[in-house]
């Protein structure tokens, strides 16, 4: 029943699902690295990225990652402000749950203004090459798919790039290990702090994009994916992002290969599976994960 | 003075108020007086609950539309029974427990003269029972899972052609009537967790199964499913003749694109309630060529009373009603026909009389003529829709159908 070419191909499309998990869940442990903040509105910003960009295709009948070029410097930007305006006003004491308070209205406001202006109909972008795909090795492999993967690993090698070979990224690294130390030396903690979280949520910008390209997007959308982005940064270590591009590709990869044996509904659970098998064996996380071991 | 003003004010409220529930004594008097002469100049009270707001609101406000229509028609035309007819509408925020209290109100307090269905299986259900208590005739516009009609009730008639299992009976017909050399050796079968979606794929499915067509993929998915690579996969790679998806909207548009992807090619493709979106060619980049679809309903067809009704609707609504619309009106019209034949329109015994008499009536309707079982399912099925040329054509059956159907189908 299940044939070489099968596995062969369901492979090639969990790396593919695997990509785009790592770079939905890279923004997630960011936030959590820099502020111990759980942003649960991170998957509603993705899909109001996903709304800009069908709204532009859509206006201009242009390709929807030229709406890249202005939402992720906006983003930026709403990143910047939710931290040091909302975020850095909490009483460090009870950081971790008032985040969770203020974040999950982020995601309330963000899904009822996108009922309200573009209603619960679901929309899919219509692109010239949305059915196309490209042989390899016998198994076909969607472009929209390819586009979306390419996005994804661009965007995680600048954001290592930015962390490993800037100024700000090591000064980022700094606050993220060592708050009170990196003040010492004189970084500006809360300044950079706010540029960290601008840093998260412009990948969220590049994820709804890519999101938009290969499904139908629906305001309360986000409910589907915050519960699998969150079991994939803690699996990955809380606050790593290596880690969390690992556990999501090899998430993402599990969980295609399983629609094979189990129904798409049991599948979905292997992220749930992974998250309880992860509190119960190690709790920090399999990969990177110092930070978690403190709490 | 300002004393004085205010005692008189009090006074004028405390008569109004009095006058106000001398009328309300008289419209009760007069309800239940109904057979009297006096009695003929009250409205007919018509209570339905429906979900404006919430899961359900969309197709709840077509729901609400196409009872507007209805009581429009009647009303012009010179109502019920000489009454005109009130529509008195509750929104149940899509919620099973509001519902039901919407229903016992508007039975016990309001005293309603009869009662239309809300929209959904999942309110239909809690809803019915509510009726049945109070021996209340129910006729409903939108459940059509086969649950709906298991419960035992014998007051509950559903206003369409079919319940979902016999959606796609015409096609069943049809590829059988097939020479056996041509017809689809093997079928794939994708289904939303959900009573209707599944209901209308494994009806085919079951039928055609029994006639020896091999089931290669059986698949079903939650309804927050949005990646669909992994069942696109599994039936492209099993290449199977026959396509089926037990789907709603948005599955289908992600599991079409993913099986075009995967340059899969069947030789036909039956997907439920999607294909009839307006929306849906744009979605699916017009990838649209020979699907199949069934459907309860549409404008063209040429039903006695159908093209007064698009009339009527497009002139009320600004354009042409659709299926949940369709089945609205089509309830109204099988209330008002038993209504109508029975003579009478109140609750008591007048109700058990409605019921026994739809029992065994045939009623024309902008759907079709209708006739019900002893659980309330309609007896008839689904006509078949097909894209061809980039139009929506009927297909199936012959004597209503506008086009030929085509098979194999077109590449997409």
């Amino acid at each position: 029943m299940i044939t070489g070419t099968l596995l062969f191909q369901s492979l090639i499309l969990g790396v593919l699902l695997g990509g785009l998990y790592a770079l939905l869940a890279a923004g997630l442990t960011l936030y959590f690295g820099i502020m111990r903040v759980v942003m649960l509105a991170h998957a509603a910003f993705i899909i109001l990225a996903a709304y800009i960009a069908w709204r532009f295709s859509t206006a201009t009948g242009l390709d929807p990652m030229i709406s890249l070029v202005f939402t992720i410097p906006l983003f930026f930007g709403i990143g910047f402000a939710i931290q040091r305006w909302l975020i850095s006003r909490l009483k460090p004491a009870t950081m971790t749950m008032m985040s969770v308070l203020i974040t999950f209205a982020i995601a309330l406001i963000i899904e009822g203004l996108l009922g309200q202006v573009f209603t619960g109909t679901q929309r899919r972008i219509n692109l010239p090459y949305g059915a196309s795909s490209v042989d390899f090795f016998g198994a076909a492999i969607p472009v929209v798919q390819i586009i979306s993967f390419v996005l994804a690993g661009l965007s995680l090698i600048a954001l290592y790039l930015v962390l490993k070979k800037t100024r700000f990224g090591r000064a980022l690294r700094a606050t993220i290990q060592h708050r009170e130390a990196a003040q010492l030396v004189g970084i500006d903690t809360n300044r950079t702090a706010g540029l960290g979280f601008g840093l998260g949520l412009a990948t969220a910008a590049v994820g709804g994009t890519a999101l938009s390209l290969q499904a139908t997007i629906f305001p309360s959308l986000h409910w589907h994916w915050i519960g699998p982005l969150m079991a994939i940064i803690v699996v990955g270590g809380l606050g790593s992002v290596p880690g969390a591009a690992i556990a999501a590709l090899l998430l993402g990869i599990i969980r295609v290969m399983l629609e094979l044996w189990w129904t798409p509904t049991w599948a979905q659970t292997i992220f749930y599976l992974a998250l309880f098998l992860t509190l119960m064996v190690r709790p920090q996380g399999f990969f990177g994960g110092r930070l978690a071991q403190r709490f | 003075m300002s004393t004085k003003r205010l005692t008189r004010g009090i006074g004028v409220g405390a008569v109004a108020m009095l006058a106000l529930a001398a009328c309300g004594g008289n419209g009760d008097d007069g309800a239940g007086g109904g057979n009297g002469d006096g009695g003929s100049e009250d409205p007919i009270d018509i209570g339905i609950s429906l979900p404006l707001t919430g899961d359900f609101a969309e197709p709840g406000k077509g729901v609400e539309r196409g009872y507007e229509t209805w009581a429009h028609v009647v009303n012009e035309n010179g109502g019920l029974l000489g009454r005109q007819v009130e529509l008195n509408i509750l929104d149940d925020a899509s919620d099973a427990a509001r519902v039901v209290s919407d229903y016992e109100s508007l039975i016990a307090r309001d005293e309603v003269d009869l009662v239309f269905g809300p929209f959904s299986t999942r309110l239909v259900v809690p809803a019915s029972r509510v009726a049945n208590e109070y021996g209340m005739l129910f006729v409903e516009p939108a459940a059509a899972a086969a649950e709906v009609f298991e419960n035992g009730f014998e007051n509950i008639f559903y206003a369409a052609p079919a319940i979902a299992p016999d959606h796609y009976n015409h096609l069943v017909d049809h590829i059988l009537a097939m020479p056996e050399d041509e017809r689809p050796q093997t079928m794939a079968v994708a289904a939303m967790d959900d009573p209707f979606a599944q209901g209308t794929a494994y009806g085919l499915r079951d039928k055609l199964a029994e006639a020896g067509v091999q089931v290669v993929v059986d698949e079903v998915y939650p309804p927050n499913q949005t990646d669909f690579n992994a069942i696109a996969a599994q039936i492209a790679d099993a290449d199977p003749d026959l396509v089926v998806g037990g789907t709603q909207y948005q599955d289908a548009v992600n599991l079409i694109l993913a099986l075009q992807q995967l340059n899969y090619q069947p030789r036909m493709a039956a997907f439920s309630t999607a294909p009839t979106n307006p929306e849906f060619p744009e979605a699916v980049g017009g990838a649209v060529e020979g699907i199949l679809s069934p459907t309860g309903y549409s404008n063209e067809a040429d039903w006695p009373s159908n093209a007064e009704f698009v009339e009527a609707h497009t002139e009320l609504h600004g354009e042409p009603p659709q299926e949940d619309e369709a089945n609205a009106y089509t309830t109204g019209q099988v209330v008002a026909a038993a209504v109508e034949e029975v003579g009478c329109a109140e609750q008591g015994e007048c109700q058990q009389q409605l019921i026994d008499y739809l029992r065994d009536a045939t009623v024309d309707t902008v759907v079709g003529p209708l006739a019900w079982d002893e659980a309330g399912r309609p007896n008839g099925a689904h006509m078949l829709l097909q894209y061809i040329d980039g139009e929506i054509e009927i297909v199936l059956p012959e004597d209503t159908s506008t086009a030929e159907l085509v098979y194999p189908k077109p590449e997409w």
